[in-house]
């Protein structure tokens, strides 16, 4: 039962909430300790007091004491609602959503109560749950737009849009007299509720709307975009071409907006010249924009093609433009525009075309730019895949570097060239000299520290990256890299790693980027409400959208296909979990005992070496910085398993793998890597059915894929040597399913060695298949290994699958050697092949 | 080649947050959380803008909501970003002028000399006049950053203000620098004239009728009109998390 305060303790037990309030926790603490003295089982001063606690980083002991509290008084809403709260905190959300529905039971009428409920259920997507809170809500106050709006909201985002755009227009229809055109809030609810009849498909109506609000909406450009592309959908051509050309006399560098005008002109593709014509007249409007001059040479073709090229680039080697290249290069995928470039390139530095489509002579100075940049030009050309001629990349980038020692940008493409020369020893030392070049900018700085990444060189790339860290913060330039969220750094760091097999570490880092997607997705909370209250509601409806397909992004597609490749090979070879292993003593099954237990014990003497050095490192930041203090004033506490150790330690890898997957199947289904993986993971827990869906879905794809052949072959092989059998229900969908990706009757051997004639010009597919081989017939190992190293004769072959056949060798338990020597020879500028 | 489009205007663009983010930790010492994005994003969404790389095969089109985007549509796309500007208006202007302020601007220096930046600074400077009736904008600069300089006193006319000492973490001093904008704002009093007109023939229409003449539903009636009004004038953005997010560098400098 609760226990009732004297008057005093009453008003001390309202100042406590007081200090919550204003945030002053101590104080806080200290009054609801003296109301507890007296009435030691007072729950809601518990509960206040847990609350306190809570936000003073001691939730463990918060849940501790409001769990007493509640049992000291199970009919207290303030009890329940601090139970919720504390679940809030530890992201338990629908722990949380049930306690704020107790409490509120207790208290139908607190505001409070229902708004942390709503928040909730909206951070939930409990759209029935908010539609619910939010009318009960306006019911309470119907006063506030914001509560209407709210409801709106609530209506749109559960999919009926026809009871989202009643409740605003109830909403206008008590307004005695529209607001004044400084009312944004009123002005975004307009915008607001034509999105929606838009959205509905109604674009008539929605365009009607627009036509009636849009001239008092104070965001302009939307209003502009809206109403162009309405007109473009409705087919109202003459009117659409003006809404465009409305668009591009506001900003001329948007292709999408000439798209828009070419459509609604009903200049048909082919129609060059009507196009060429359409460009020239913004040309001539906007002499200084650089899309209306570039886009043509998408579509020219022949002579028109080179004359155009011609006055483009000479026009922007002049001004010594360093994007030229990269914004040329999409034109090689037609071989002759490539060679049109080139030859015209090579003409000017050859002295012939230059001047004379110049007319005027040029001062010394600026054609030593014009050389400069068409070497730079030449240089980038050739390191091109497309038009690739290492010696010739080299040679012209030296003349740029000859004519303008202190660019940058020429030191850059040198250290790229010898990137593609599978050099990456030099690649890291010519970006290091570019850094040099500049030291006080951070692009080169990052690219740097990236190049020496691809190298492996992960101390000494932090070390340079942390000339631009706030070093003091909490884990050194590290910490400041997660703090700052730095997604790009950790990735490479983390795939480093993976290449290095210091699997440890490598989670670590990926994982790192996988918290702070969690940290994204969390960051939406605060704006539920803050967004309402702002009244920009567009924009917080497209983001609580994008919230949902965040993990679509290419930055987790990349980590998610890193991490789930690290665990899988913690799987395989758990002995990784002591860190790198010489991949012959880790063999499966060639290697004798003794040497394997050498190997391990020689990895875990490392392991201790390093952990020791780290907790050095860590001592020698604690004393430099004492008190360091992170951006939001928390004070953080040192990473107590910098090195990864707990997560590679993990007893089940293939439970742990999970998330990442999960996240890469729901958001990226597109991805063929993505679904192949989640075949790895399913077959190795021997889940068949989940196995056989990614296969099918991977087959969807694309069938001809050289990854998925082995993966088929494989999943035959294990449906054919179950240890028990499936149960009768899974076996009949896994058996018709497979069938329609690989007939049983087929006979795999035969299957394989069609497949590998049908492609033997691609490397990939050789690869692939002969792994096949490898699993069908082991006995054939001499053979596969010779015919993988017959792909080093294929002219196709590039480095990275040169590489990729080293790891192939390392499953078969095969010896490196003779295929490492091989590759050397035929890349002799190359590192990669240089074995340890 | 480069595409220069808004960061949320329609279709919305808000899914090139984190490449914005990557881009400014790429390029300058001064960075933010993603919610400090989220942040400019939600409150001021006309500000920001954003240079992407065209795909090679252009952008796909009417994949968004209901088809939005016929001309095409970045979202979904993730092109690379090669330069942004993140700009808001200033919440409490010490000298009670409504302004803008240059939050971060920056440009991938493999895409300098095409005019990305001056192009990003002018459309947030129209959006600012436009949609928030600005007096001026404001920004800070390295002192020692003289393309930033040309950029902005030369090309967009800025005036240095004051020097800042010591404005950056690592000690250097700042420049602040204005640029007055009221030359571009909407003619509001048109506006104003505009709504008073229809409102009057709305009403005129509504006396008409007999019965209509009175506001209509009831849920609010009684105590809404004026509270609704007073909404526009909340504070907001304290206590509530974001509110709390500051420019970490530039305040802890």
């Amino acid at each position: 039962m609760p226990q009732p305060l004297n008057s005093k303790d009453q008003s001390l037990f309202r100042q406590v909430v007081r200090n919550f309030e204003l945030k002053q926790y101590k104080k806080g603490i200290k009054t609801a300790d003296q109301v507890l003295k007296k009435n030691p089982k007072h729950g809601d001063t518990q509960a206040m007091k847990a609350l306190i606690m809570s936000h003073m980083n001691q939730l463990e002991e918060a849940f501790v004491l409001a769990k007493e509290a509640l049992r000291n008084d199970m009919k207290s809403h303030i009890c329940w609602h601090v139970y919720g709260l504390l679940y809030r905190q530890e992201k338990n959300y629908e722990e949380a959503i049930k306690a704020y529905r107790f409490a509120l039971r207790l208290e139908p009428e607190s505001q409070p109560i229902q708004r942390d409920l709503a928040l909730l259920q909206m951070q939930m997507r409990d759209f029935q749950g908010y539609i619910q809170s939010r009318t009960s809500m306006l019911q309470a106050r119907p006063g506030f737009r914001q509560n209407w709006t709210a409801l709106a909201i609530a209506h749109h985002l559960a999919g009926d849009l026809e009871e989202a755009e009643k409740v605003l227009t109830t909403f206008e229809d008590t307004l005695k007299a529209s607001p004044s055109v400084q009312d944004m809030e009123h002005s975004e609810a307009l915008l607001y509720k034509n999105s929606i009849i838009a959205e509905t498909g109604n674009l008539e109506r929605a365009l009607e709307h627009l036509e009636k609000i849009g001239y008092r909406c104070t965001d302009v450009l939307a209003v502009m975009e809206m109403k162009a592309d309405y007109l473009l959908r409705l087919g109202r051509k003459a009117e659409a071409a003006e809404a465009y050309t409305a668009l591009l006399e506001r900003n001329s560098e948007n292709s999408i907006y000439y798209n828009g005008l070419i459509q609604a002109k009903e200049i048909s593709d082919s129609d060059h010249k009507a196009l060429k014509a359409l460009y020239d007249e913004w040309v001539e409007k906007y002499p200084r924009g650089d899309a209306a001059r570039r886009i043509p040479l998408d579509f020219l073709e022949g002579n028109d093609f080179k004359q155009a090229a011609d006055v483009y680039l000479q026009r922007m080697l002049k001004k010594g433009v360093p994007s030229l290249f990269a914004n040329i290069k999409m034109l090689y995928a037609n071989p002759a525009k490539r060679d049109a470039v080139q030859a015209l390139v090579e003409g000017y530095v050859s002295g012939q075309s230059a001047s004379e489509a110049n007319g005027s002579a040029e001062t010394n100075g600026s054609n030593n730019e014009f050389l400069a940049s068409s070497y730079y030009f030449l240089a980038q050309h050739y390191n091109f895949h497309l038009s690739r001629n290492l010696p010739k990349a080299m040679e012209n980038v030296d003349k740029a570097i000859e004519v303008s020692p202190k660019a940058v940008e020429y030191q850059m493409t040198r250290a790229r060239i010898w990137k593609h020369y599978g050099n990456t020893v030099k690649a890291a030392e010519e970006m290091e000299k570019a850094h040099l070049l500049d030291e006080k900018d951070r692009h080169i700085n990052t690219k740097a520290a990236k190049y020496q990444l691809r190298n492996n060189e992960n101390d000494k790339a932090l070390d340079l990256m942390s000339k631009f860290t706030r070093n003091e913060t909490v884990g050194g330039a590290m910490g400041d890299l997660h703090e700052m969220q730095c997604v790009w750094y950790l990735t490479e760091d983390g795939e480093a790693y993976l290449r290095q097999k210091k699997l440890g570490l490598a989670l670590k880092r990926l994982t790192a980027v996988h918290n702070i997607f969690d940290v994204w997705q969390e960051d939406q909370f605060d704006f539920h409400s803050f967004s309402l209250r702002k009244g920009m509601v567009r924009a917080y409806v497209d983001m609580v959208r994008w919230e949902d397909r965040l993990r679509e992004h290419p930055f987790y597609t990349r980590i998610a296909i890193a991490t789930i490749k690290a665990y899988l090979l913690l799987n395989d070879q758990p002995d990784l979990a002591h860190g790198p292993i010489s991949s012959v003593a880790n063999g499966l099954d060639s290697t004798d005992d003794a040497e394997r237990k050498k190997a391990l014990k020689k990895a875990k003497k490392e392991q201790h070496r390093l952990e020791k050095l780290e907790a050095e490192k860590r001592e020698a930041r604690k004393a430099a910085a004492a008190n360091a203090k992170s951006a939001d004033g928390e004070v953080k506490k040192e990473d107590p398993d910098p090195l990864g150790n707990a997560l590679v330690q993990t007893k089940e890898p293939l439970k742990d793998v999970m998330k990442f997957l999960t996240h890469l199947l729901e958001q990226s289904p597109k991805n063929i890597e993505a679904q192949c993986l989640g075949f790895e993971v399913y077959l190795r827990r021997e889940k068949h059915l989940l196995a056989l869906k990614c296969l099918t879905a991977a087959h969807a794809i694309d069938p001809s894929n050289a990854t998925l052949h082995l993966a088929l072959i494989r999943f035959r092989k294990a449906l054919d040597s179950l240890s028990e059998p499936l149960p009768a229900q899974t076996a009949e969908v896994v058996n018709a399913e497979f069938e329609k990706l690989l007939s049983k009757s087929q006979n795999l051997e035969e299957f394989n060695e069609s497949f590998l004639s049908k492609n033997k010009n691609s490397v990939a597919h050789v690869q692939a298949a002969l792994s096949a081989r490898q699993l069908l017939k082991p006995d054939s190992k001499a053979q596969s290994e010779k015919d993988l190293l017959a792909t080093l004769d294929s002219s196709d072959i590039t480095i990275e699958e040169a590489v990729s056949a080293l790891d192939l060798l390392d499953n078969w338990a095969s010896d490196k050697s003779a295929f490492a020597q091989k590759a050397s020879k035929k890349w002799p500028e190359s590192s990669v092949f240089e074995l340890n | 080649m480069v595409d220069i489009v808004p960061i949320s205007s329609y279709p919305s663009y808000i899914d090139l947050l984190p490449s914005i983010q990557t881009c400014n930790i790429t390029n300058l010492p001064e960075n933010y959380f993603l919610k400090y994005y989220l942040y400019h994003a939600l409150t001021w969404p006309q500000l920001s803008f954003v240079a992407v790389v065209r795909p090679k095969n252009g952008y796909a089109k009417s994949n968004g909501i209901a088809g939005a985007g016929a001309a095409g549509n970045v979202a979904g796309e993730y092109p690379k970003v090669v330069g942004y500007v993140l700009a808001k208006m200033e919440e409490e202007p010490t000298d009670g002028m409504q302004h803008g302020h240059i939050t971060s601007l920056s440009v991938m220096r493999t895409h300098r000399r095409l005019g990305i930046a001056e192009r990003l600074m002018r459309m947030s400077q129209l959006a600012m006049s436009e949609s928030h009736r600005a007096n001026y904008v404001s920004l800070h600069v390295r002192v020692s950053n003289t393309a930033a300089l040309r950029l902005y006193r030369d090309t967009l006319g800025f005036e240095v203000e004051k020097v800042e000492s010591k404005y950056y973490a690592d000690g250097e001093d700042a420049y602040a620098m204005r640029l007055k904008l009221d030359g571009q704002w909407m003619d509001w009093k048109a506006i104003e004239k505009r709504i008073a007109a229809e409102d009057k023939a709305k009403a005129g229409e509504a006396d008409g009728d007999d019965d209509e003449g009175e506001p209509v539903g009831d849920m609010g009636k009684k105590e809404d009109g004026d509270e609704a009004e007073k909404m526009v004038k909340v504070k907001v953005g304290r206590g509530l998390g974001v509110g709390d997010l500051v420019e970490r560098n530039e305040s802890q400098a």
